[in-house]
């Protein structure tokens, strides 16, 4: 345990750590201080939200290297079943979105044992496939309101559930990533042939990859559905996923920064064009298009943000630069 | 010397074309063994059915004891068996280190849970994974290239790294596809002391693809020919080298 503290207690974590928290009980001061806004909180939320899909879209797309663009399936899975639990079970929040994540994280699992054979462009047509049936299967459950969705779901999500939320999530992505697991994940995009001859088990590798992605798109379904408190099935349809797809592609496929950035970046361009109506879709195309023009890695291709990489850009060196990369 | 690899009238077909066929292979514990033979004989696929990637349409794999016909090829790297390839097949955007890390993954000290709530446990596997590995990148002389991009590394490096990654699996036999392929001959000479090095350093068996005779003269004990997939001779190589059947096959009849 002391190990444990003294292998955690670094510089950088610690000045991350601290950062975090004054930006989260920050924000919940500024708020509850009438300082901030509704609308400001309203699109902070979604952006924690959308953190939440990108990195975990990233793990299956970037990290893995397995094309899927049907994450909005198991965000659907994870906001009905985590509805469901609130509204017919009366279950405490964090209940409901336990139950969420695990059903995705199954959902997960089931879809991806059989598709996962698939690769490249097959694997994105029968990810997207699966994701529709899944939409499909529940407009047509009565129990789950049918194309009308469910209404009237307690509002339980605030800024501190979905901050919170954000962070376990990009923690526990960050962490597998850097661990012998993730690696094995990521030989897995750079040459499937040459991890299995070296003895990784490529199948077992890219499941779990993808059912981690599944589990917290459920916890960002979930917590949308307690936030917005209604939810229908044609809030989750590939454009959901292509969006989340977006992010990845934009922030750097194998970057969780990336991912984050993106994801900030375009909920607020998307916020500041609402005015705009149609005239939105053709800036944010356009905004697209030149990205993957001048950086077709997305803004920050493989690399991380860190204080290290600002340090170094700085021309400040403390000299450790040791193999703890 | 006890036997460690034995095929028994392995073959594979595609379509009506018998890639290989008959195939009797016996390799004991520690030996150093050539396989040679013209271009497009076979030899590769030889190593695809040893470990995995093909299945073989006739005969038997027996490693350790056991048959092998029909595992996946992590099962096989897992028994003991590994490869390096041909055609390289390096995780290119990954650094040196990383790409024998992954290697390395076979024998992981740690589990997910470990990584993911950052035991001890976590940093002390990880160190002692990358100390081997640097240990692994020492002896094939890449210890200073640790950080960088494998795709950005000279032929000849790339071809040690194979080796490296290789070895971090631990295994007991060593597939080498053309380890000298596109090297010099002044790294030919040095590749042919770390070959015979390895294999004493990790008790390891060693059977090697090559095309430079120098190299398989010198350092394989024993040599097996193949010809449009059939064994065409097997033995020492002073007895291969006057073997007119071998000749035949290189030169042309006539020749």
């Amino acid at each position: 345990m002391k190990q444990m503290l003294k292998n955690w207690l670094t510089k950088e974590n610690l000045t991350v750590t601290v950062l975090l928290v004054v930006l989260m009980l920050g924000v919940q001061v500024l708020y509850s201080a009438g300082i901030l806004s509704p609308f400001v909180m309203l699109n902070l939320i979604i952006i924690a939200i959308n953190i939440i899909l990108a990195v975990s879209l990233n793990l299956v797309v970037g990290f893995t290297g397995q094309f899927s663009i049907g994450h909005a399936g198991f965000m659907a899975l994870g906001a009905y079943a985590s509805a469901i639990m609130t509204l017919n079970f009366n279950a405490p929040f964090i209940v409901s979105l336990l139950v969420g994540a695990i059903v995705a994280g199954i959902g997960g699992i089931i879809i991806g044992i059989p598709t996962l054979r698939l690769k490249g462009d097959y694997l994105a047509i029968a990810t997207l496939g699966l994701a529709e049936i899944i939409r499909g299967v529940i407009t047509n459950i009565d129990y789950l309101g049918g194309a009308y969705g469910l209404m009237g779901i307690t509002q339980r999500t605030n800024w501190l559930w979905a901050f919170g939320c954000m962070l376990v999530t990009v923690m526990v992505i960050k962490n597998f990533v850097q661990s012998s697991h993730g690696r094995a994940c990521i030989s897995v995009r750079e040459n499937e042939i040459a991890a299995e001859a070296m003895g990784i088990n490529t199948t077992k590798y890219k499941v779990i990859a993808f059912t981690m992605g599944s589990f917290f798109a459920g916890i960002g379904g979930a917590l949308l559905a307690h936030y917005i408190t209604f939810i229908e099935p044609n809030a989750f349809n590939f454009l959901k996923s292509f969006d989340i797809l977006v992010m990845v592609v934009l922030g750097g496929q194998g970057s969780i920064t990336g991912s984050v950035v993106a994801a900030i970046v375009l909920t607020l361009i998307s916020t500041f064009l609402q005015s705009l109506a149609e005239l939105r879709l053709i800036i944010y195309a356009i905004i697209l298009i030149l990205v993957m023009l001048f950086r077709p890695q997305g803004l920050l291709g493989t690399h991380e943000l860190s204080f290290k990489l600002l340090q170094r850009k700085r021309g400040v060196s403390h000299g450790n630069h040791s193999a703890d990369a | 010397m006890a036997t460690i690899l034995q095929t028994h009238s392995l073959g594979i077909s595609f379509g009506g074309l018998k890639a290989v066929q008959d195939l009797n292979l016996t390799l004991n514990e520690g030996d150093l063994v050539g396989l040679i033979g013209p271009n497009g004989a076979g030899k590769t696929t030889v190593f695809n059915l040893l470990t995995g990637i093909y299945l073989p349409t006739t005969g038997d794999i027996i490693f350790k004891g056991e048959s092998i016909v029909g595992l996946k090829p992590y099962e096989i790297a897992a028994k003991g068996i590994t490869r390096t390839f041909q055609n390289i097949r390096l995780f290119g955007e990954l650094s040196v280190l990383e790409n024998v890390l992954i290697a390395r993954h076979l024998h992981v000290p740690y589990n997910m849970i470990h990584a993911i709530l950052r035991f001890g446990k976590y940093y002390q596997g990880e160190k002692e994974m990358r100390d081997e590995a640097y240990e692994l990148l020492k002896i094939m002389n890449l210890a200073h290239k640790a950080e960088e991009k494998a795709k950005n590394l000279p032929y000849g490096e790339q071809r040690r790294l194979e080796i490296a990654r290789a070895l971090a699996t631990h295994p007991s036999l060593l597939l080498l596809d053309e380890p000298a392929a596109g090297m010099n001959p002044q790294e030919t000479t040095e590749l042919m002391e770390l070959i015979g090095f390895i294999r004493d350093k990790f008790n390891l068996t060693i059977l090697l693809i090559e095309h430079d005779m120098h190299l398989v003269m010198n350092i394989c004990e024993r040599i097996y020919v193949l010809d449009y997939g059939i064994n065409i001779a097997h033995g020492t190589p002073e007895e291969i080298k006057n073997n007119p059947r071998v000749i035949e096959a290189y030169l042309g009849e006539g020749a």
